[in-house]
């Protein structure tokens, strides 16, 4: 089951930050099973000062991390004046439902939204199969 | 003073006239008793003293009527004009006025004149101080007070009501009552519709509105308001309609977080629902392989029941979105078969665990839709899980797509197990409703049906049920074909169209009917 995309080329690097142990680690074996190289970051903070490296193709982000939250760390990233341009393609994962407003932010500057209860892990690897990268 | 030299003229003619008259009378009442008739002794002094006597009864009685005649014609018309005169004296009639016409009728004149300036000054008393009035009252109340025209424009608005919307109530002034108040109703009776029905057909009118949602300017707040409202269509002063609102935002608070407690302790549920789900899918697709018949349907029946679960969860979140307005549409152009293919898909898993297959018959000549695919998804899941939940012992379910005679997209899900009793199937489609005979054989929350009707009417369409006990269940509904969507909202190119889900309907909204 390896990924067509992950493999004619060097393979595609994923981040997930993502705090909740067990769900960052189904999805690292299911993503590397798939071909992808994955990092995991369980802090906000962290995960933020990574992703501004623009090594990665994908970052998954989850809404409820500790320091700071999902929504900073997208506005943060997608701010031209705190992060230069990078080419990851930026998926939100979570199980929080959103207010409206908030809702408004994601759908503009993210490339996708997924509600982890409502995906399992092959679900995801499928998701990320169609992502143009 | 011409004209009362003339009087005085006039006057003095007349008397002059009179008195000679009379005294003509005398002399020539003299003259007749002694050299006409001859009379003499005391037959004479009876007749020359009757005359006079007669003329002292006669001649003031008739020059009375003409002398007085100016005094009563001014007198009639000052009791005309007099606030306070019951006594109906009549109007003067200056035509049938010999002496004095000119002084009369300039005195009257003055008095006409005096007597309208009296008024004004009154008139403008009493609405200084019903100005003084209203003010004082109206910025006195703590509750928000409105006052709008008959184009729905704010014309007063008090400082209660600049104190709620965080602005001097003043720059509300001359506003439409739409602009400034950002309100949601529970239903279409909003108030432009009452106020569109009041100005048809009655003078006054009065109405009251319950939970409606005033949004702040500015923030991601709102409160929660009673309205009532007063429509007076003849009112003098222009003002056609009185709204007050009464704040019941933390009573309302209090029933919603009911729910939101529900809603909150459900999300609990979404991480470890995450987990199953993936370790089931590992399990699956790892050890499947490896496992004997009975285990791999148990390994089914799992992952069947963690998917349940989910949708299970997303019911709930869902209403508690629609209750707390935060369910928004986003109706996009998509391929109808393609989306109800994919549902019966990711349903056939839970079907099939029942021993029930899903057949579908889908027209091909559907035209794109215009739907929110997450939200239309759960629509058709929750009807195809019912059916899944209520055949009982039958095994097939049917999905039917065509166009109906309306040119809407019609899609019906219909299965042969338990029916629903006459008697209830008004009612199904209620928030919490269910069907007490069945709640204790067949699981549920009664969410789903009020859910799929929340979500088909915000889309424009409708749904229904056909049903008869034992027989089975046909759940209909309706979307729009998107061109249809795209013409009702063709304010741009905008290629996407949200809309707020059932129960929260904005007014003055562009996609009102």
């Amino acid at each position: 089951m390896q990924s067509d995309a992950a493999t004619t080329t060097a393979p595609k690097r994923v981040l997930c930050i993502e705090d909740e142990h067990f769900i960052s680690e189904l999805y690292t074996r299911a993503l590397t099973r798939a071909g992808y190289q994955v990092d995991v970051q369980l802090d906000g903070q962290k995960g933020l000062a990574v992703a501004q490296t623009d090594m990665y193709d994908i970052i998954l982000l989850d809404l409820m991390i500790p320091n700071i939250t999902g929504i900073e760390v997208l506005r943060t990233l997608r701010d031209p004046a705190k992060t230069p341009k990078m080419h990851a393609k930026i998926i939100i994962t979570t199980n929080l439902e959103q207010r409206e407003d908030i809702r408004a932010d994601i759908e503009q500057q993210a490339d996708g939204y997924l509600v982890k209860a409502e995906i399992t892990p092959k679900e995801l690897v499928e998701f990320l199969s169609h992502l143009d990268i | 003073m011409g004209y009362f030299q003339s009087f005085i003229r006039q006057f003095r003619a007349r008397l002059i006239v009179i008195i000679f008259v009379n005294n003509a009378l005398i002399v020539a009442d003299w003259y007749i008793v002694d050299r006409v008739v001859k009379l003499t002794g005391l037959w004479s002094l009876i007749v020359i003293t009757a005359i006079p006597l007669i003329t002292i009864g006669v001649v003031p009685w008739l020059s009375t009527k003409v002398l007085v005649q100016p005094t009563k014609f001014l007198w009639q018309a000052i009791l005309h004009i007099a606030p306070h005169n019951t006594e109906d004296m009549g109007t003067p009639k200056l035509d049938q006025l010999h002496l004095g016409r000119e002084l009369v009728t300039n005195l009257i004149n003055q008095v006409y004149q005096l007597a309208s300036v009296v008024q004004d000054v009154e008139q403008s008393n009493i609405k200084t101080k019903l100005d003084l009035h209203t003010n004082f009252v109206a910025s006195s109340l703590p509750l928000p007070l409105l006052v709008l025209d008959k184009e729905e424009n704010i014309i007063y608005a008090n400082e209660a009501t600049g104190k709620y919307l965080g602005k001097p109530a003043d720059e509300l002034t001359g506003q439409s009552v739409y602009t400034a108040l950002d309100m949601s109703f529970l239903s279409d009776d909003t108030l432009s519709s009452w106020i569109k029905a009041s100005q048809g057909k009655s003078a006054t009118a009065e109405h009251k509105w319950e939970r409606v949602r005033i949004g702040l300017p500015g923030q991601g707040d709102s409160l929660l308001f009673d309205l009532a409202g007063y429509y007076n269509q003849d009112n003098p002063l222009g003002y056609e309609t009185l709204l007050v609102l009464f704040d019941h935002t933390e009573e309302y608070a209090q029933d919603d977080q009911a729910m939101s407690f529900v809603a909150l302790s459900v999300h609990e549920l979404r991480t470890p629902l995450t987990l199953l789900r993936g370790y089931i899918e590992v399990f699956d697709e790892e050890l499947g392989p490896t496992l004997n018949p009975e285990l791999k349907e148990f390994m089914k029946k799992m992952n069947a029941s963690a998917q349940q679960l989910a949708s299970f969860v997303d019911n709930i979140l869902n209403v508690a979105k629609i209750e707390d307005n935060q369910l928004t549409l986003q109706l996009h152009e998509e391929d109808w078969k393609k989306l109800v293919e994919n549902v019966v898909e990711d349903l056939n898993l839970r079907a099939g665990v029942r021993g029930i297959t899903i057949k579908t018959d889908i027209a091909d000549d559907l035209p794109t839709v215009g739907v929110d695919r997450y939200s239309i998804y759960e629509v058709l899941a929750n009807l195809l899980d019912n059916a899944i939940k209520y055949s009982k012992g039958t095994n097939e379910i049917y999905v039917t797509t065509n166009i109906n005679k309306d040119g809407l997209v019609e899609t019906s899900v219909k299965d042969f197990g338990l029916g629903i009793d006459g008697s209830i199937l008004p009612h199904i489609f209620d928030k919490f409703y269910r069907n007490h005979r069945n709640r204790a054989q067949i699981g549920g929350t009664g969410l789903g049906l009020y859910l799929s009707r929340s979500i088909v009417d915000a889309h424009g369409g409708q749904i229904s049920v056909n049903s008869k006990v034992n027989e089975g269940s046909t759940f209909t509904f309706t979307v729009l074909p998107f061109t249809k969507i795209a013409e009702a909202g063709k304010t741009g190119n905008n290629p996407s169209i949200t809309r707020n889900a059932h129960g929260w309907i904005k007014n003055h909204s562009l996609y009102r009917d």
